[in-house]
């Protein structure tokens, strides 16, 4: 038994007499014994007898005489008004080494002290003096029985004095009582009973409840980091008390932290993106391909937006505007779009939706040069801005947005030079390796928000020495000498060279190929004597593009300066496969088709996109649609024979099995913009494209149709009938 | 240094009616509003982010809240609620 008064101390009453603490142990120990010691003549334990062992050797009392009992029951009185509060007295710390020292306890007996002596008046029967007293007592019921008419009897009256009544007045403390509840919550539980562990000596500042479970007396700790839940319930206005009486200093120093601390850094970037949700989300659910959800409170005009038609010319003097608000309106429910326009006859037209563009202030200015997917995860996207002017170079960046936040890209990676090149690691989809305009080669961690590059090239001896045009990670079989699949980096760059990159404490690299100049046909005829003494600037033709093989890793396209398309093998250096000549300008883009591995297709400034297949040296098809530079050329991931090319005034998509002679949608560009990039999204149907403002703009692809099997059969067949010409 | 860079862009945002930062006390930190407004938001808010973690953990003890958002006819108050502060932006997705 415990008792604790109201600030908490432990009052429970000590024995009268305490020698000192180290006997304690012993003390409580001859207690046990005496209750087992039942001896007639009075234990004697006088001064060891805690009032609490009294209580448990209540059941034991009915074997001793009441003498023990009253005994006991004096005790228990006198220690009760003998004791003081001793709140100074100390709880003795037992250590471990205390616990575990060995006690001796010595027990002894005390000589008989008498403290009471009350006379039995009941005697037993087999006492010797039992007979006479029988005889008394007889004696005295037949003198009782003949009281009533015996002369000996004399009544007599007494009177009893009353005392005088005294009234005495005591006065004590006023006993405030305090009424405190706790919603104890589950939770609040959980917390507990997991800080137990944590911080069993923090204190409890604050009020307690009343109420405890004494086997959980750390509860009460924890209650007062509820009390402002507790508080708050109590009186809402609490918190505004809080503001007027808190100190300054505390103030300034606690929001500092605050602002600096990680948890809100976190925060503030999630709230950035779920903003930009808000803001984006038809379009993104365009993207994504779901139903648009419409806000049913805030239907602006919408409907007579969606009725614009889906004319791509149309589309193009909306996009010119690069109003988002009146697009977002136009674009909330794209079903009502083609239900208007269809009639039972007309078939639906195919078009480009134009969802949002990636852009920002650190962009503009620059050019959009490439562009490419993280390969692990399809909403991360990496755009290298540079100009491919030699005119206008001016620093590059490298930019890594997300779809989740189009106003704002996740990593930017300030460059020296214009970024010409860029793509991101199979192998380690972290790396993001970035081709410059002088040549040099850096591989970014995206993981990192550190501005310097993981690995550079700056240092190798062998790297080029001309704009990197084009960089791609190309992963190989090593059957032969190594476990899996390993990567590499390989760029081409204008001085001609084809050139793998390794790391060996630092960057290096190696070539694979150097593309030599080659010569015209018809010129080889006539005097290669007369060619050979012309004094060439340089031997090497500048490569500006390479796609591998999509089956094979060991053959690869590269496109040249000259207007070449050299097939090339990763086994010789010196070499070539075959070249394709049709091209007269430099050949920007050459991509192989991804589904009929034999096509390949390339763009150059020469206005032309040329279909060619691998066995033939002339082009299989020429497309001239219009007389400006191709830039940038991409096969379609879904569909066989559709094509997005960027010139630069246009995004063009191509559908072969439609039409070979005009693009199935065209959709220009506003003025003083060039589009000098496409790229496709390869889990839903929209088409990114660069351009020469450092927008990227995201066009969802409308009602392409997919090309029925027996027309891509056709033109398969069309196409191997006309390279065996 | 990017803690104001992207507190400023959220501020900048397009619908972003007001920004808030209150600490643990309800006072706040950084604030768009004038300061009756932000005490009264913080303190209704405040109360109403108890509540609403107290539901969340008395389902699960081992779950917390993260993120709490109020849709209403005219605007969207998004919080994020950590130990020592909150975080308040109202924004009006439509306009």
């Amino acid at each position: 038994l415990q008792v604790f008064d109201e600030q908490g101390k432990d009052v429970t009453p000590h024995p009268l007499f305490h020698p000192d603490p180290n006997a304690a142990v012993p003390r409580q120990g001859k207690t046990l014994p005496s209750s087992a010691r039942l001896g007639a003549a009075g234990a004697g334990l006088l001064s060891s007898f805690p009032p609490h062992q009294a209580s448990g050797e209540d059941t034991n009392v009915g074997s001793f005489s009441s003498f023990n009992l009253t005994e006991g029951l004096n005790l228990a009185s006198c220690n009760f008004t003998g004791v003081q509060v001793r709140p100074a007295e100390m709880k003795e710390e037992l250590t471990e080494e205390d616990l575990e020292r060995s006690v001796e306890v010595y027990l002894t007996e005390t000589e008989t002290l008498w403290m009471l002596d009350l006379p039995s008046v009941v005697v037993s029967v087999e006492s010797e003096d039992a007979g006479r007293i029988v005889e008394r007592n007889k004696i005295y019921a037949d003198i009782c029985k003949t009281r009533p008419g015996n002369d000996r009897f004399v009544e007599k009256m007494m009177q009893t004095i009353n005392g005088a009544a005294k009234n005495k007045e005591v006065q004590c403390d006023q006993i405030v009582m305090e009424d405190k509840g706790v919603t104890v919550t589950s939770w609040d539980l959980y917390d507990s009973f997991n800080a137990l562990e944590k911080n069993p000596a923090s204190q409890a500042g604050g009020t307690r409840a009343t109420t405890r479970e004494s086997s959980q007396p750390h509860t009460t700790k924890k209650h007062h980091q509820t009390t402002p839940v507790s508080s708050d319930t109590d009186s809402t206005t609490s918190p505004t008390m809080v503001l007027e009486s808190s100190v300054h200093e505390e103030e300034d120093c606690h929001s500092g932290a605050i602002l600096r601390s990680d948890n809100f850094q976190q925060d503030l970037f999630f709230m950035e993106r779920i903003l930009m949700e808000n803001i984006f989300q038809p379009k993104l659910a365009v993207y994504r391909q779901f139903p648009v959800l419409t806000d049913p409170d805030v239907t602006s005009d919408t409907g007579a937006a969606a009725a614009a038609t889906e004319e791509a010319e149309e589309r193009e003097q909306g996009k010119e505007k690069k109003d988002k608000e009146e697009q977002k309106e136009a674009f909330i429910n794209p079903s009502v779009l083609s239900d208007g326009e269809k009639s039972p006859e007309e078939v639906v037209l195919p078009s480009l939706e134009r969802l949002w563009s990636y852009v920002c202030d650190l962009t503009n200015g620059h050019s959009v040069s490439s562009m490419a997917w993280s390969k692990v995860n399809p909403d991360l996207l990496a755009v290298g801005y540079g100009a491919f002017d030699f005119k206008e170079q001016k620093k590059g960046l490298a930019c890594c947005w997300s779809l989740k936040n189009p106003m704002w890209p996740e990593r930017v990676f300030q460059c020296e030079h214009g970024v010409t090149a860029l793509d991101f690691s199979v192998g380690r989809p972290n790396l993001l390796a970035v081709g410059m305009y002088n040549g040099s080669v850096a591989i970014y961690d995206v993981r990192s928000r550190n501005h310097a590059a993981l690995l550079d090239s700056s240092e190798s001896t062998n790297k080029p020495t001309g704009p990197v045009w084009q960089l791609r990670w190309v992963e190989e079989d090593r059957g032969a000498r190594g476990a899996g699949k390993a990567e590499r980096l390989i760029c081409i760059s204008a001085d001609g060279r084809v050139t793998s990159w390794f790391v060996q404490k630092r960057l290096d690299c190696t070539d694979l190929m150097k593309i030599k100049r080659t010569e015209r046909e018809e010129q080889k005829l006539l005097g290669m004597k007369e060619r050979k003494r012309e004094a060439l600037i340089s031997q090497q033709a500048a490569g500006m593009c390479f796609d591998f093989h999509p089956k094979d890793a060991n053959v690869y396209l590269a496109g040249t300066e000259e207007g070449y398309i050299h097939k090339c093998s990763c086994s010789s250096t010196e070499q070539f496969l075959e070249t394709y000549r049709g091209h007269k300008g430099p050949v920007y883009k050459v991509v192989w088709n991804p589904f009929s591995t034999e096509m390949f297709l390339s763009c150059s400034a020469d206005w032309s996109i040329i279909l060619w297949h691998q066995d033939s040296q002339a082009p299989v098809l020429t497309l001239n649609s219009s007389s400006a530079v191709v830039h940038d050329v991409a096969w379609s991931p879904k569909s066989v024979f559709a094509f997005a090319a960027a010139n630069e005034s246009r995004v063009e998509i191509w559908d072969l099995g439609g039409s070979v002679l005009n693009p199935v949608i065209s959709c220009l560009a506003s003025p003083g913009e060039k589009f000098t990039s496409v790229l496709f999204a390869t889990n839903t149907d929209c088409l990114l494209v660069g351009d020469s403002k450092g927008e990227v703009s995201v066009f969802k692809l409308q009602n392409l149709a997919a090309p029925s099997t027996d027309k891509v059969q056709f033109l398969v067949r069309r196409t191997s009938e006309v390279h065996l010409k | 240094a990017e803690v104001e860079e992207t507190l400023k862009r959220i501020q900048a945002h397009k619908g972003v009616m007001a920004t808030m930062v209150i600490n643990a006390e309800g006072i706040p930190v950084r604030t768009t509003l004038d300061n009756s407004t932000t005490v009264q938001y913080a303190g209704l808010l405040h109360q109403l982010t108890v509540k609403a973690r107290s539901t969340v953990r008395d389902l699960d003890p081992q779950n917390d809240l993260t993120f709490l958002r109020i849709r209403s006819k005219k605007h969207e108050i998004m919080i994020a609620p950590d130990k020592e502060y909150l975080l308040i932006v109202i924004q009006n997705p439509c306009e």
